[in-house]
């Protein structure tokens, strides 16, 4: 007998309203195709038919045990090794493709985009696209940016106005101001 | 050697046409050799506006393809002994375009002009990619609303790529025009402001141009606004070319005009 074992990401969700579960996995279906979905609730036939039809991997009423992730964000010396640190515009139709983290001194336009394996900090207003999978980003975001932090969409009106620090805590994404009164921009 | 400028804006209808038609007439009332080439090809408007449409008997491909001769094909202005005009073939398409034919060219027009002024297709396919290959400078054109500013963002994205200059190491100048400035609905908060475009696309603003209904009818009759100092438009094109030229005009502030007489008089009767 051969075993293994897998750290995996789940998506629970809690179903009270079929209409609105549909709603919401068809809108992020894109996120859900390579995660797990564990359902609760009322789980109705036409919700598994949907299911079953995207080919989507769920498990219903499954008892999880959830493990707690790393509480705070330390600095590796492997992170420093990694740092980039770029001073030039990201413009509309330009991608920086990134493995370790990125120090960005200046702004992202609309139309540009990043994707970072790493952290990420942005001195400057983000109006493009970000897709983030480090540990934290620290940015501030106009309200025409699409914002991924972890595959999961980060709403962009808590990041406006302010630098923010985006990371995640238990499974949760949490946005707080870097600095209260000050604006960096 | 002269300089080769393209004149781009990645979004159509901005003004690139206009703005390539009257700083090339101002560079030449400025006793300059200017020489303007529509790189439109298949959908050639500068001659219109020009007012030389009765007068293209050839066009660039066939000087590229060996046919006729460079200076069989120019076309001198009636506006100004200084500058001529190379038109875009009608009949052909971009595809015909070839960076070799376009490199001999623009030497051979270099070696003749102060400035050769290469107006661009919209866009940003092989058109425009041809257009920017062997520029000195480009003159960005953009409106003060988003889709524009978004669009000449992407297309100074592939001016800093694609450049035969930044291939050799070198850096494309970039200079801005903010074309069809509503003074009043910048102040209203309507439009956007120049700090804010120069914010966003980082370059450095050679002019702006205000909203100008007399361009249309300029455009229609084949006189460029440069020619009329009463245009406000005009001026400012004036000032752009002025500022090419090397000499040091201070930017005006077309954003909130003075009052002008008659709204002077109403505020007395009010």
């Amino acid at each position: 007998m051969q075993t293994k074992q897998y750290a995996i990401k789940v998506f629970e969700v809690n179903v009270t309203n079929e209409e609105e579960t549909l709603a919401f996995l068809e809108k992020n279906y894109v996120f859900f195709r390579k995660h797990l979905i564990s359902l609760h609730g009322r789980v109705t036939t036409k919700i598994e038919n949907y299911l079953k039809e995207k080919q989507l991997t769920y498990i219903v009423d499954a008892r999880l045990y959830p493990t707690k992730e790393q509480k705070s964000v330390v600095c590796t010396s492997e992170v420093e090794d990694n740092l980039k640190v770029i001073d030039k515009l990201v413009r509309s139709g330009q991608e920086l493709k990134i493995k370790g983290d990125l120090l960005l001194l200046n702004r992202v336009n609309s139309g540009g985009s990043i994707d970072i394996d790493g952290n990420l900090i942005v001195t400057q207003i983000v109006e493009g696209s970000i897709r983030c999978r480090g540990k934290f980003m620290m940015l501030k975001a106009s309200s025409k940016a699409n914002i991924v932090f972890n595959d999961v969409e980060v709403d962009n009106r808590y990041l406006q106005e302010r630098l923010n620090r985006v990371d995640l805590q238990d499974n949760e994404i949490r946005i707080t101001p870097v600095l209260k009164e000050t604006s960096w921009v | 050697m002269g300089i080769v400028i393209a004149v781009i804006s990645g979004k159509g209808g901005v003004g690139k046409t206009t703005s390539t038609a009257n700083v090339g007439l101002g560079i030449a009332l400025k006793n300059k050799k200017c020489v303007v080439v529509d790189f439109d090809i298949g959908q050639r408007n500068l001659d219109m506006i020009l007012g030389l449409e009765n007068r293209v008997v050839y066009d660039m491909v066939q000087v590229m393809d060996g046919e006729v001769s460079l200076k069989q094909a120019l076309i001198k202005s009636k506006m100004s002994p200084n500058l001529h005009f190379l038109a875009a073939s009608q009949t052909k398409d971009k595809s015909i375009l070839d960076s070799q034919k376009i490199l001999k060219l623009v030497t051979d027009l270099k070696a003749e002009y102060d400035f050769v002024i290469l107006d661009a297709p919209a866009g940003i396919e092989s058109g425009y990619e041809h257009t920017i290959e062997f520029a000195d400078r480009a003159l960005v054109i953009v409106n003060p609303e988003v889709s524009s500013i978004r669009d000449a963002d992407r297309a100074i994205g592939i001016l800093d790529s694609k450049s035969q200059k930044v291939k050799d190491g070198g850096e494309v100048l970039k200079y801005l025009i903010i074309n069809r400035i509503n003074p009043r609905m910048v102040q209203s908060g309507e439009m956007l402001s120049s700090e804010d475009i120069l914010d966003i696309l980082n370059i450095p603003l050679i002019g702006k141009i205000p909203e100008d209904q007399g361009i249309i009818d300029a455009s229609n009759q084949g006189k460029p606004v440069v020619l009329d100092s009463n245009s406000p438009s005009g001026r400012a094109y004036k000032r752009v070319a002025a500022r090419l030229c090397g000499e040091e005009v201070a930017l005006e502030n077309i954003e909130s005009p003075e009052k002008g007489f008659m709204q002077k008089m109403k505020g007395i009767f009010q």
